[in-house]
């Protein structure tokens, strides 16, 4: 077994592993870093970019949100329900954060909301600019990935600063003495066992988005028959249960909600065609939310999940899909591709003829409702009373936005089913306000820190798009303030 | 050498070499994706764009060759645009969502989009689905995720000359895939993993579960030869008989075993329960190839090879002769120590000579292996038992404790078990080695238990002339002995009884009169207790008639029988390390190791041997040593081109001839089967997928594993 000794150990290398080990060693630390995969950066290599307040960028911008009116926006979003003092210790160093990243060379295109709500419903659910979307090198539109260039210079500056890393290395177990963590032992690509001792360990594994089991233990719900979750390759929870036997406490979890389509990689402009305001009805055919909300995919992802089967369908005629090749979507995602529609006749009957489940054709309502598993009659009576308040141009059940309002009576009829999906989980570990990972009593483990996803448990029940770019945001500062404190404890 | 400079860096390079792999060679990172170190370039992705000269018109690197006083700069906006230009167009028509992707945070493509910065959101997205492919063997395909680079084309074509691998042309554009819609078993695969091991995407990767079971990537992708005990290099060995080079083939054996023809009989073979192939149809017949091998090595170019250490001065006692004890005073004289191995038995090798019967190991090849052993240096003392170890340190330096289990258990709580002729099946099985008068059995015999040794005993039985029954509790379906076992001792004339309880040996103490038994619906064994539970059939009770019965319902160290050993035991007899509170090489006396079946319980002969292995680097290092016993015993070759073979994938596996029962139990102690022809053994050695050859392909390295920020 080979013996390493250091200052501060850092388990995995994505967003917020990679922030504990910029301020760790930018606070004069040694730090050796243990990854799973081959490349750092893990999850956030698909993301956008984080959540900040008050940053230069922002003011530039001219937008005044303040960290503390993030912290007040953010503890009505849940409730009161989430550690106060974490949340207000995050905000308030968010902006810095930003401000940390530009110094390192990360470009952002500037700050954005998650998405521009729909204008009746703004009061309730428009978001705030706090999204510091990551600039393609070179330029160009952002897009998912935008932020991996922001991983590849965190990892320069990190190695710049002497961090040792170590992939391909997963951390098996933390080794406990007299109640401290001092240390791990992880295993490398040949099977070697490696031991490392040091004063500090900051766990940051990104949660168990890939661990059926303990998704279905913790969350209830199941992988690939109620839930179609983002499965990033070696996220099995390894982090959380670590940190469990060494006697840190459990927060809730939950999974950090959306929705999408089973295997939706390939049958993404499926996916991205049915992501509009026509009409969407549960497995009885009844409607169950104004549709203008589906933009708003945390909110839809929640509904469905309380629908019979955790199902919802969305359904468009013939003439809709004539206007959208013609005119384009009504609600453009900036996630599938621009042109869905020019591809759609051909990905469509392709997945037809394989018998992809999701999808359902029909000419009338009823063979539609038949193929589509929806309750027949329930559809039916559901379709002439929306066609008649389409017809009088008004929607007396949510109000949606009239000029969604288009009638369903040209056929084909097109369906599509939805289900509930999410990014991952979030939570697990308690933690404080210092990133120590604490017992029941709220009572620290001696040379334990947790980060990220693994201990994001500052949302309640939902994902507070209100204020966007939160997870990225509290991974990036949670590393970053156990990074810190990290260093400070071994007298830097 | 040619001197360039790259990227503001003055290099070296070898005459004719790639600025590409110069570069790389030399620690300056130069973005590159359709390169491979083991592929011919093609320049096709162009990520590996660079001028030249000052030039502004960029190049490929990787079929850019070197020249003295070249100035070469990927950094050139000219070659920056290329590089940007062609990663969003491989962007744009690759799915935007990673996520759910099995190669995520192990993609070469998201590393280099990692370090470009670039995500492809300025070109038109068309995605190019095509549907997942999990339906071949051991491989799973995901074209959607293909971005044509051909290396997995390349290595399938060129490298392996397999030639399964192509462009298709579908409706939906241009990927890597099998033409004509063939699964891969008919279109000839030969499932060598090359085009996982290059594919730079998720486009190909192993099937799930592949990758899984061992922590090391290497044991993953030649799990034969992680599951062995000892690690044989089995792929090597199978591809040297083929190849017709048997001797070659018994070096290799030899590198890692002490007993290869033993093992190319009785080996338990837990290599084919690894071996890939299964997935494909039948695993390799690993063990016959062994024997094969073995039985036609001419040259035995092996002898005499390896290392052989000075002496150091330090004597060692090892305590038993059986395949464990012997191993480890092989190596342990080589190290340079003076071993001396103490048997109690009249002849060396424990099981090998005084357990296993003749029919399924012939005593000449044990005795020839024992031989080599013997010549190498080693000492031995044969009617020698220990009573006390302890007392042999006052004469060696170090003591191995290799006894195995020597001693035959009864069941003691039986009625009659006491009884005088009532045996246990290793003493029967010694005394039919030694050829002894075995009429004390009388004409019938019931066997209790229904393992790997009763069954030895019951058709060894059988072929004395006696009436056998062989009695035990487990159900039809559970027989603890291997299926061939059961088959060819059912059709030599053993009565096999499954399902029996076991309630008196009638008789009286001088002669026993039969056994008698019920019959159970179901039982179960609780480890912890060792108490059985039953459910009774309801008037099942008989009696099976017979002169003798023999246990064979485990065995035991008997070290526990000694007035004391000299170390200290458990309540089984076991040696205990009291460090672990466990059995362990080390004991609870400084410089008395244990090792083999003493330890872990009766095994089998690869693991004794394994651990034979590893306990004499335990004792090296105890005496000073490094613990290195590593040897090359013959210089290796393989053609990664292993090229075109219809029908492959359909092999059906060879197995032995088999004599048929009559004469089989006419013959006594003939084996069984008919070692493979040369023709078999080709047949059957050419269905190997050559899994190793997976190893020699380099990996790719990241932009991260170039060092330092800027």
């Amino acid at each position: 077994m080979k013996q390493l000794e250091t200052d501060v150990i850092v388990v995995a290398a994505g967003l917020s592993g990679l922030a504990a080990c910029c301020a760790a060693a930018e606070g004069g630390a040694r730090v050796v870093c243990f990854e799973k995969a081959s490349t750092t950066g893990g999850a956030a290599n698909m993301g956008m970019g984080p959540l900040g307040v008050g940053s230069r960028i922002q003011r530039e911008h001219m937008i005044p949100l303040s960290p503390i009116e993030a912290f007040r926006k953010h503890m009505y979003f849940t409730h009161y329900h989430v550690d106060p003092r974490l949340v207000r210790d995050y905000y308030f160093k968010s902006g810095d954060t930003i401000d940390w990243l530009c110094n390192m060379g990360v470009e952002f295109v500037g700050v954005q909301r998650a998405f521009g709500a729909d204008e009746a419903t703004r009061p309730y659910s428009d978001g705030e600019f706090t999204w510091h979307v990551c600039k393609p090198e070179g330029g160009g539109v952002p897009g998912p990935r935008a932020a991996s260039g922001m991983m590849k210079k965190m990892t320069e500056y990190a190695q710049s600063l002497g961090v040792e890393f170590y992939l391909e290395t997963p951390v098996k177990k933390l080794i406990q003495e007299d109640g401290a963590v001092v240390g791990v032992v992880a295993v490398d690509k040949s099977g070697e066992e490696i031991e490392c001792r040091a004063p500090s360990t900051i766990v940051a594994t990104g949660g168990f988005g890939d661990n059926p089991e303990m998704i279905k233990e913790y969350t209830g719900f199941e992988f690939g028959k109620t839930i179609f979750n983002f499965a990033v390759p070696g996220m099995k929870g390894d982090g959380m249960k670590m940190c469990w036997e060494a006697g840190a406490a459990k927060t809730p979890i939950i999974m950090e909600i959306m929705y999408q389509l089973p295997d939706n990689m390939n049958h993404f402009i499926i996916e991205g065609a049915f992501r509009q305001p026509c009409l969407w009805v549960d497995r009885n055919g009844n409607r169950f939310m104004p549709e203008d909300q589906i933009g708003n995919t945390t909110f839809t992802g929640n509904a469905i999940s309380h629908l019979p089967g955790k199902v919802a369908f969305s359904i468009f005629d013939s003439k809709a899909l004539k206007r959208y090749k013609k005119h384009g979507p009504d609600i453009i995602s900036h996630v599938h591709p621009h042109d869905l529609y020019d591809h759609f006749d051909e990905q469509w009957e392709r997945d037809l003829a394989a018998g992809y489940e999701p999808i359902a054709q029909g000419d009338t309502i009823e063979e539609l409702a038949k193929n589509a598993g929806i309750d027949v009659d329930g559809l039916v009576a559901q379709v002439e009373e929306y066609n008649a308040m389409c017809d009088a141009g008004y929607d007396e059940l949510f109000e949606k936005n009239r000029a969604y309002m288009q009638k369903v009576e040209k056929g084909p009829f097109y369906c599509c089913r939805q289900t509930v999906g999410a990014y991952g989980s979030l939570g697990g570990v308690k933690i404080n306000h210092k990133m120590e990972a604490v017992n029941e009593d709220a009572r620290p483990i001696p040379g334990l820190y947790c980060v990220g996803t693994d201990a994001c448990s500052i949302y309640g029940d939902s994902y507070p798009f209100v204020l966007s770019g939160n997870t990225m945001g509290f991974c990036l500062n949670s590393g970053r303030i156990a990074g810190e404190n990290a260093a400070a404890k071994v007298g830097f | 050498m040619v001197t360039l400079t790259v990227n503001g860096q003055v290099i070296q390079a070898a005459e004719g070499q790639s600025v590409l792999h110069a570069a790389l060679a030399a620690g300056v990172y130069i973005p590159h994706l359709c390169d491979h170190p083991d592929l011919e370039a093609k320049g096709g992705c162009r990520l590996c764009s660079v001028t030249v000269d000052g030039g502004d018109v960029p190049v490929p690197a990787c079929t850019t060759t070197v020249a003295e006083g070249m100035v070469v700069d990927s950094r050139t906006e000219a070659a920056e645009l290329t590089r940007r230009t062609s990663m969003e167009l491989m962007l744009a028509t690759h799915p935007a969502d990673c996520t759910g992707c099995p190669k995520y945070g192990k993609c070469e493509l998201q590393s280099l989009y990692q370090y470009m910065g670039v995500n492809g959101q300025d070109w038109r997205m068309k995605s190019r689905p095509v549907p997942n492919n999990d339906s071949n063997p051991l491989i799973s395909h995901l074209f959607t995720r293909c971005i044509r680079c051909g290396r997995c084309i390349r290595a399938c074509q060129d490298l392996r000359g397999v030639k399964v691998l192509d462009y298709i042309r579908d409706g939906v554009g241009v990927h890597a895939g099998v033409p004509g819609g063939k699964s891969l078993v008919e279109a000839g695969c030969r499932f060598c993993g090359a085009c996982i091991e290059v594919c730079p995407t998720g486009s190909i990767v192993d099937a799930v579960g592949v990758m899984e079971k061992h922590p090391a990537y290497a044991d993953n992708v030649v799990p034969c030869r992680a599951e062995c005990p000892a690690h044989t290099n089995i792929p090597e060995y199978i591809r040297a008989v083929r190849e017709g080079r048997p001797g070659d083939a018994v070096a290799i054996m030899r590198e890692k075993l002490t007993f290869p023809l033993t093992l190319g009989y009785i080996c338990n073979h837990l290599c084919e329960t690894g071996c890939k192939r299964t997935d494909v149809n039948d695993p390799l017949s690993i063990r016959n190839l062994k024997r094969f091998a073995v039985e036609n090595d001419k040259e035995q170019t092996w002898k005499g090879k390896g290392f052989m250490k000075p002496r150091t001065g330090k004597r060692v006692a090892v305590v038993g002769s059986g395949p464990c004890g012997l191993t480890a005073a092989y190596y342990l004289n080589k190290l340079g120590h003076d071993v001396t191995v103490l048997e109690k038995r009249p002849q060396l090798g424990g099981p090998m000579t005084s357990g296993i019967p003749a029919y399924r190991l012939p005593i000449e090849g044990v005795n020839a292996e024992i031989d080599y052993i013997i010549q190498s240096g080693v000492k031995y003392e044969v009617n020698h038992e220990v009573s006390d170890v302890a007392a042999l340190k006052k004469d060696y330096d170090a003591v191995l404790v290799a006894v195995g289990v020597s001693k035959g258990k009864k069941l003691g709580f039986l009625p009659g078990a006491n009884f005088d002729q009532v045996y246990t099946a290793i003493d029967v099985l010694a005394d039919l080695r030694a050829n002894k008068d075995i009429s004390y059995l009388g004409k019938t015999v019931c066997v209790i238990g229904g393992g790997s040794v009763g069954f030895d005993a019951a058709r060894s039985l059988v072929r004395k002339g006696l009436t056998v029954n062989l009695a035990c509790i487990e159900p039809a379906d559970k027989i603890l002995a291997d299926k061939e076992d059961q088959v060819e001792g059912a059709e030599e004339g053993v009565n096999i009884l499954p399902g029996r309880s076991f309630e008196e040996i009638e008789g009286t103490q001088e002669k026993v009169t039969g056994l008698r038994v019920h019959t159970v619906k179901s039982s179960t064994y609780d480890r912890a207790t060792g108490k059985v539970t039953e459910v009774a059939v309801e008037g099942s009770q008989t009696v099976i008639p017979c002169d003798s019965v023999i246990f064979a319902t485990g065995q035991y160290t008997g070290l526990q029988d000694f007035e004391n050993f000299g170390i200290e035991l458990n309540r089984m007899g076991y040696p205990i390390d009291p460090e672990t509170g466990k059995s362990g090489f080390k004991t609870s006396v400084e410089g008395i190791f244990a090792a083999g079946d003493a330890i872990t319980g009766i095994s089998f002969v690869i693991k004794a041997i394994a651990s034979g292995r590893e306990v004499t680097s335990v004792i090296d290092k105890y005496l000073g040593g490094d613990g290195d016993i590593e040897e090359t015993l013959v210089e290796r070759t393989a053609d990664p081109h292993i090229g075109e073979f219809p029908g492959f994938g359909t092999l059906p596996r060879v197995e032995m001839d088999v004599i048929d029962p009559e004469t089989r139990v006419k013959n006594g102690d003939e084996n069984v089967y008919r070692t493979y022809t040369c023709e078999q053994a080709h047949c059957e050695a050419q269905r190997c997928l050559q899994c190793d050859l997976r190893l020699q392909l380099e990996t790719v390295k990241l932009w991260n594993e170039y060092g330092g920020g800027e």
